[in-house]
């Protein structure tokens, strides 16, 4: 800034007088002066001085003015070079001009040509320090600010690549562009497979898909799609179990990509899985004494039909001998319920998907107890939904699930003290939304205190005095959660017990949904 | 025409089973498949004997038992408990009953326990009422 204030000025010119005249009126002015007579002499005085101005005399033996002009400009372009200049001598001028004076003075030289004149080159000056500053500035200020983007952006790109979640995120056209290595893990694509190289529709299920394009549709912007659990089909096939969401970016109302976020839910899914295999283990531990009775009355029925058929051959007694052998079927059915119930129970078991009849398979198990209800005086009403049409289930696990609890409901009648009741089981299907039906076991029976029920589905435990296994309801269970379904009791002592069964259904001929049920 | 005795058991084999002894050695049977309608028959039949069964649904051996015992009319007739549980199980119970209810019911004439075999059924029930 000094130099601002006080510009050093070179005086070149051949006359002494006019020298000292001109030093002595702008060192009172505050200039620095230094002079030379000559052009040569006034070059080796700016290379060595350095000034900001040059006031240069035109005419001058050896090198003029404008030779002098020529040289500093080619050496420092930025120096203001006054040319003191003849009256009206235009040509000079011109040429002067063209070589990048800053301004003329005509001879003689009068004091305020001269203050107007280092006025213009002064403040020529100033600008263009202040423009150097400003570009400097500005030069510095980009410099920073793209070191800072690319600071963030690897940090961010850092993030994202250690990220545990997948993370995937498209442009406008839902084209891949960012896929990390979270997402490797779970879709078994490496980011050469997949970034600018596929769309969303190549990787995730179709309902994700459709998802987010309705997303995109209705311009929502506020939560996104939130968590939920899906199953992605990997590059071999497997079916991966993971948390999605995502949300699509905008940019102005306009759609500009989407994000989404996949939690791989491998591990977890198998440490659920060991941790039922384990408490299943330790309830098949806790109930081998219960087996033990149940199984023991299997083997006295099975010894008494034998003593009775035994008899019966040595008396010729058919009717005995028909008797006996009912005895044996009857122990022998008992034996395979056991063997079918532990099976079911021990293993897993994926649904077996096939188009069938719910009503239809509800009335069957209506028919397979009617004799041993009427037997008992106990009514059995069917109450089914109508619109139930013809769906894609599990029929095997609606037909077990159905006849035990039915099984159970008759079993609290004929063990129910009040006997001056009208003893009945209703037996209700309906339709419920979201693809859902609700299956209803209701007797009025003897109903179970708090702690049997509380005990209902924890372990193996039975009511029925050695005559159950403590199977049923575990089976039953089982079932409908690996149909994804849910069950609940409400019971009342002395009053009856409610059990409902919701299970999710789909519709029907189009077996690939299962595997795409998210 | 033989002593009659009557099964009480909620299952249908043991009915059968128990049925089939008795008529093999002589005895005239009569069944029912709980103790209320047990009470009945035996008001009815008057039978010499009652084989019972202990764990029944409605209304159980043990409340059968006392009824009978504690009834003046009936308490002659012989009993003997034909059980899934052990002996000393039964006699706890009634043990924790008459301390319960301050009232004195003898032990059954026998107890056996299940399974039993054809001749030892046949051999106890002989030894009770001849």
């Amino acid at each position: 800034m000094q130099k601002i204030l006080l510009p050093k000025i070179l005086l070149i010119d051949d006359e002494e007088d006019i020298i000292r005249v001109l030093s002595m009126s702008l060192r009172s002015d505050g200039y620095d002066i230094v002079s030379a007579l000559s052009g040569k002499e006034g070059l080796d005085v700016f290379k060595k001085e350095s000034p900001d101005i040059i006031i240069t005399d035109i005419k001058m033996p050896g090198m003029d003015g404008i030779e002098v002009l020529k040289k500093v400009k080619e050496i420092n372009p930025e120096t203001e070079v006054i040319i003191i200049t003849g009256h009206g001598d235009i040509d000079t001028a011109i040429e002067a001009l063209h070589y990048g004076a800053s301004d003329f003075i005509n001879k003689p030289v009068r004091d305020e040509a001269l203050s107007i004149a280092l006025h213009r080159a002064k403040d020529k000056i100033d600008i263009r320090l202040k423009l150097k500053e400003y570009t400097d500035d500005l030069e510095n200020m980009v410099k920073i600010a793209t070191e800072e983007v690319k600071r963030k952006s690897n940090f961010q790109t850092k993030l994202i690549k250690s990220s545990n979640d997948g993370i995937v995120a498209t442009d406008d056209d839902w084209k891949i562009v960012v896929y990390n290595p979270g997402a490797e893990r779970i879709f078994g694509y490496s980011r050469l497979e997949v970034v600018r190289k596929m769309r969303i529709v190549d990787l995730y299920p179709p309902k994700i898909v459709g998802a987010f394009k309705s997303e995109a549709e209705n311009k929502r912007n506020d939560e996104g799609l939130p968590w939920r659990e899906i199953t992605v089909l990997s590059k071999d096939g497997e079916n991966i179990p993971a948390r999605f969401s995502g949300t699509v970016l905008y940019e102005d109302g306009m759609a500009m990509g989407s994000v989404a976020f996949f939690q791989d839910l491998r591990e977890i899914k198998r440490l659920e899985k060991e941790l039922i295999n384990s408490e299943r283990l330790a309830a098949v531990g806790q109930t081998v004494a219960g087996l033990a009775h149940y199984i023991k009355n299997i083997l006295i029925g099975l010894k008494g039909g034998r003593y009775i058929v035994d008899v019966a051959l040595d008396k010729n007694d058919t009717d005995k001998l028909k008797n006996g052998w009912q005895a044996i079927k009857r122990n022998i059915g008992r034996i395979s319920d056991l063997v079918l119930d532990l099976l079911t129970y021990s293993k897993e078991r994926e649904p077996e998907y096939e188009n069938c009849l719910p009503n239809e398979i509800v009335n069957d198990v209506c028919e397979l107890v009617e004799a041993t209800a009427r037997e008992h005086r106990i009514e059995i009403i069917k109450d089914f939904d109508l619109s139930i049409h013809e769906v894609l289930m599990d029929p095997r696990s609606i037909h077990r699930s159905l006849l035990n609890l039915v099984s159970n409901a008759i079993d609290a009648c004929t063990s129910d003290e009040y006997t001056d009741k009208r003893w009945q089981v209703r037996v209700k299907t309906a339709l419920e939304k979201g693809n859902i039906i609700r299956f209803e076991v209701k007797d009025n029976g003897s109903g179970m205190s708090d702690e049997v029920r509380a005990n209902l589905f924890e372990s193996f435990f039975s009511t029925k005095q050695g005559k159950g296994t403590g199977l049923g309801l575990l089976v039953t269970r089982k079932l409908i959660e690996e149909h994804k379904g849910e069950i609940n009791v409400t019971s009342q002592q002395g009053k009856g017990t409610t059990f409902t069964i919701w299970l999710p259904y789909e519709e029907l001929s189009n077996t690939d949904k299962i595997a795409e049920r998210i | 025409m033989g002593k009659k005795v009557l099964c009480v058991d909620d299952d249908p084999d043991i009915r059968l089973f128990v049925v089939t002894v008795l008529e093999e050695n002589g005895y005239t049977p009569l069944t029912a498949s709980n103790g209320e309608e047990g009470i009945k028959i035996i008001r009815e039949e008057k039978p010499d004997l009652v084989i019972l069964d202990v764990l029944m649904p409605r209304q159980s051996g043990i409340k059968m038992y006392r009824e009978l015992k504690t009834d003046d009319s009936l308490k002659n007739i012989s009993v003997i408990m034909l059980s899934g549980i052990a002996r000393r199980t039964f006699l706890r119970s009634q043990e924790a009953l008459t301390e319960f209810g301050n009232e004195n019911v003898p032990e059954p004439e026998a107890y056996l326990e299940k399974p039993v075999e054809p001749e030892e059924l046949a051999e106890m029930i002989k030894k009770v009422i001849g």
